[in-house]
């Protein structure tokens, strides 16, 4: 201790504290009633709202989605007329993007994680936090009315000026889904401000865990890109509502201009949807390899690259729309370099598992699942970033292929990891590895039975939102419709398993994995608060070398210990004195 | 709370009575005739000095850390994304070749 | 790390069960904010973003059509708009200082003068509907020689329209402010509602500092 010159090293004494396996009283029974979950403000009950409202999303969508496999089946019409296919494929894309892949990891995992792997009792802003849940809701209810009133034919992507001009329920679609934005950006917000302002002592930039360094990015993209969807969808309304004609080029607009402001969120927003989960592939694959995580600060830098970068490359949505071909060379230039450091996690990640002590529970299935269908979709993103073959490949089943290859296969798969991953800890129950790892397999199987074909369909010049095609295509159509049915058994024995385990599954003790991250060294499922002490961090996330009881250790107090790095006073030492 | 910065009333009239007079500027400015683009690039230099006075003395952040400062940088950089490769476009476009 | 904050300075400065002490609270509320006001600056920014597109390709369009707009009252908005922002940086400072008669009367000058710039917009607003400047396809002004006069109302209507329902939004907030001090709920120690909503409101200002030259004031 220096007693000499003002040293702000502070020595504190703590403790360990083991937490309490097989809980009696926990978040979920501790406050009783309808009325508290529906007026909670604590961040799991939250997370787990938004999870069952994400999960039923995913039910629709995949519901529309084998409807539209079905009817490509045969290349004449199956059950469906064009104009009701123009309407399942719009609700397919719209309902998985915006009410299952945005708020899947995010609102849901994310929001049950971020305070307890940050050591906090909450995020910072909790009421906000249901009011973002709510928000959520209310633009679901607007959009799934709309549905039902009208539906909608334009393609996800809204473009002008069929949008503006069809008689479907455009404008009450565009303003459920301008309200349901507001709920991404409050979440955003909230969590940059808890990652900022709410880290336990200990707790350095270098010693956050990866996956609230991809939620971080993640925030950044949603506070910074969601609202110019706002402003757009906000202007589509207009234009349907008062014929403002910015986007019409019988009054002077432009529609290109639309796809401009369309696009420049819709690209961050597929970071959004997968940088999560490249954040809880950082969890996994080294819980599961029992080893330090390999480049540790190309991960977490990476993240914020993506989030940068994504923002720059809009355009390659955008090469045969009319664009300038100066633009189109700029943009294609620059979706190559977003590849890059995607391309770094990967390796990182392999690194990662390289030499350690692999165990092959379910989510790590899904993590290895994951580099493998991510790394398909990643490379296809850069073959049709490249202009010249952008040209041909627009608009075909290349494209469907690749982006269900990152959204699906990338984010999808990635939210199951993490599903499974964090089930002990959400609902304090295990599940069967058996089953999940049935389930896995098939949905592996079933993924790629999928989407395979689609390149070659695609790349053959099968085009996209086509209800039918020509002879030639056939095959592949009836391979990918037996795929798509395959993952629909594999969902279903999920939800059977996962349904089993919450009522019938054996108490999940509070670390099953043995991972040394924070969520872990609460009990499963947390108390109210989280914590009842403050913990205190010593180690980095991933040091698996270092034994168990060296990351339970906290001191006394009901509140959370600011680490306030920015006026440098407090620093927690090496040297602690360990009481058992 | 302790390390709050308070301003006297002096300085925030002295802050708002520039604001006044700038704006005055701003307006006077039009009655000269500057050929373009050098007019809309006053406008906006005038209304930038404007904000940055409002923004440091009366939203404090001459006084605040350091990351709210760059925060509010950050979204007009990302501004500047948007408009900057969309000017891109909308400026560079050839008319189509007549004959197709 | 200790903590020296008492259970009685915690309820003095209203600080919820997850944050350490009042000043983390307010900084984090602050920090809050400013994230808030980022969203902000981006959807302004695609309006002032199809005006930019527009504007370079209808340059005298932008022209012409600026004449409609009363230089005067645009001045005059711009004037009472910044005096707004003056006063509510006073009743922040009154907060700071526990005057909490003068957090009040300052509340109720700023809500005044963002009630006057409302009514001289809706003054603004309905002259010029009386001569058919609509906005969109309901446009049936014959007083400026340009086919596509309508995209620059159009933008003009979002852009200050938009605007307007932020004013609205302040008005609001501001009220509510008053509502609480009346109730002795704000003091020196305990004055963050003051301190975001005021930043929220300067940001309603500079927004408007920039739309008044580049819409009224194009020559």
């Amino acid at each position: 201790m220096a007693t000499t010159e003002a040293s702000n090293i502070k020595k504190i004494q703590v403790q360990r504290y083991k937490p309490e396996e097989y809980p009696e009283k926990h978040f979920m029974n501790q406050e009783k009633g309808i009325w508290a979950w529906m007026t909670t403000v604590d961040h799991k009950k939250i997370g787990l709202m938004f999870l069952c409202s994400a999960l039923f999303f995913f039910f629709v969508g995949g519901v529309l989605a084998l409807l539209l496999r079905t009817e490509l089946l045969t290349p004449a019409r199956s059950f469906m007329d064009s104009n009701v296919y123009n309407q399942v494929f719009t609700l397919h894309g719209a309902i998985m993007i915006f009410f299952f892949l945005i708020p899947a990891v995010p609102s849901a995992l994310g929001n049950f994680v971020l305070p307890l792997q940050l050591g906090a009792k909450d995020v910072a802003f909790p009421r906000l936090n249901l009011a973002s849940f709510y928000i959520y809701v209310t633009g679901a209810v607007i959009v799934l009315y709309a549905i039902f009133t009208g539906g909608i034919d334009t393609g996800w992507t809204f473009y002008t000026p069929y949008s503006a001009t069809t008689s479907t329920n455009v404008l009450l679609i565009t303003f459920g889904l301008f309200i349901l934005g507001f709920s991404s950006i409050l979440t955003g917000l909230n969590f940059i401000v808890t990652i900022h302002k709410l880290r336990a002592p200990g707790i350095t930039w270098n010693r956050l865990p990866l996956n609230l360094w991809a939620l971080y990015a993640t925030s950044i993209i949603q506070v910074l890109a969601t609202p110019v969807l706002a402003i757009t969808l906000l202007l589509l309304t207009m234009e349907r509502a008062l014929g403002i004609g910015i986007f019409d080029p019988n009054l002077g607009g432009d529609p290109v201009l639309f796809q401009h402001f369309f696009w420049f969120y819709s690209h961050p927003a597929v970071y959004i949807m997968i940088v999560p989960g490249f954040g809880i592939i950082s969890e996994v694959i080294s819980t599961f390899s029992k080893k330090i995580i390999f480049g540790y600060w190309a991960i977490a830098l990476s993240s914020l690259a993506i989030a940068l970068i994504g923002f720059l490359v809009w355009g390659h949505h955008m090469f045969v729309s009319g664009q300038s071909s100066l633009a189109n060379m700029v943009f294609s230039f620059l979706t190559f370099l977003v590849g890059i450091p995607t391309g770094i996690k990967i390796f990182n990640w392999i690194a990662t598992m390289y030499r350690g002590s692999i165990d092959l529970k379910t989510p790590m299935l899904y993590a290895m699942a994951f580099l493998f269908l991510f790394t398909i979709g990643g490379f296809t993103g850069i073959m049709i970033g490249t202009l010249s073959v952008n040209i041909h490949l627009h608009d075909t089943y290349y494209i469907v292929a690749h982006f269900h290859y990152v959204m699906m296969g990338g984010m999808a798969i990635a939210f199951l990891a993490g599903l499974h991953y964090w089930w002990p800890k959400i609902f304090g129950k295990m599940y069967s590895e058996f089953w999940g790892r049935i389930s896995c397999a098939l949905i592996f199987i079933g993924f790629n039975m999928t989407f395979l074909p689609q390149f070659v369909m695609g790349s053959q010049g099968m085009p996209r939102r086509y209800h039918n095609y020509i002879d030639q295509f056939q095959p592949f159509h009836q391979l990918s419709t037996v795929g798509a049915y395959t993952m629909g058994v594999a969902f279903l024995i999920m939800a059977a398993y996962l349904l089993y385990s919450l009522l019938k599954g054996p108490k999940a003790p509070a670390n099953p994995w043995g991972s040394r991250a924070m969520e872990w060294q609460a009990s499963s499922p947390p108390t109210l608060h989280n914590f009842e002490h403050t913990p205190v961090i010593i180690n980095g996330p991933y040091d698996y070398h270092k034994p168990m009881s060296e990351f339970q250790l906290g001191i006394a107090g009901s509140h959370n210990g600011h680490h306030d790095h920015a006026k440098g006073s407090v620093n927690v030492p090496e040297t602690v004195t360990e009481k058992e | 709370m302790s390390g709050h910065h308070i301003s006297s009333a002096k300085f925030l009239w002295i802050i708002a009575t520039s604001l006044f007079f700038l704006t005055f500027v701003t307006v006077a400015v039009t009655w000269i005739n500057i050929p373009e683009p050098w007019n809309v690039v006053m406008a906006i230099a005038i209304a930038c000095v404007k904000a940055t006075l409002v923004l440091a003395f009366f939203m404090n952040l001459y006084w605040d850390s350091r990351f709210n400062t760059m925060l509010f940088i950050a979204s007009i950089m990302f501004f500047f994304i948007l408009i900057g490769i969309t000017l891109l476009d909308t400026l560079f476009r050839v008319d189509p070749v007549p004959s197709f | 790390m200790s903590d020296t904050t008492t259970a009685e300075e915690r309820k003095v400065q209203h600080v919820q069960h997850h944050f350490v002490d009042g000043e983390q609270q307010f900084e984090t509320a602050k920090l809050g904010m400013w994230v808030f006001l980022v969203t902000e600056i981006l959807f302004f920014g695609g309006l002032f973003a199809a005006y930019i597109v527009y504007r370079s390709w209808y340059p005298e369009l932008y022209t012409m059509a600026s004449t409609e707009l009363d230089t005067f009252w645009g001045t005059v908005n711009t004037i009472v708009l910044i005096g707004s922002s003056l006063t509510v940086a006073m009743a922040i400072r009154s907060a700071q200082l526990n005057q909490i008669k003068g957090l009040i009367y300052n509340l109720y000058i700023t809500i005044g003068l963002a009630c006057t710039f409302m009514v001289i917009k809706y003054f603004e607003y309905a002259h010029k509907f009386e001569i058919g400047i609509l906005p969109g396809r309901h446009y049936t002004y014959e007083g400026i020689a340009h086919e596509k006069a309508n995209i620059f109302f159009s933008i003009y209507y979002m852009m200050t329209g938009l605007h307007g329902i932020h004013v609205i939004i302040g008005i609001g907030l501001m009220i509510w402010l008053v509502v609480k001090a009346k109730r002795n709920i704000f003091h020196s120690e305990y004055y963050t509602p003051v301190e975001i909503t005021g930043l929220y409101w300067h940001l309603v200002d500079i927004i408007w500092i920039f739309l008044f030259p580049l819409l009224y004031l194009i020559d």
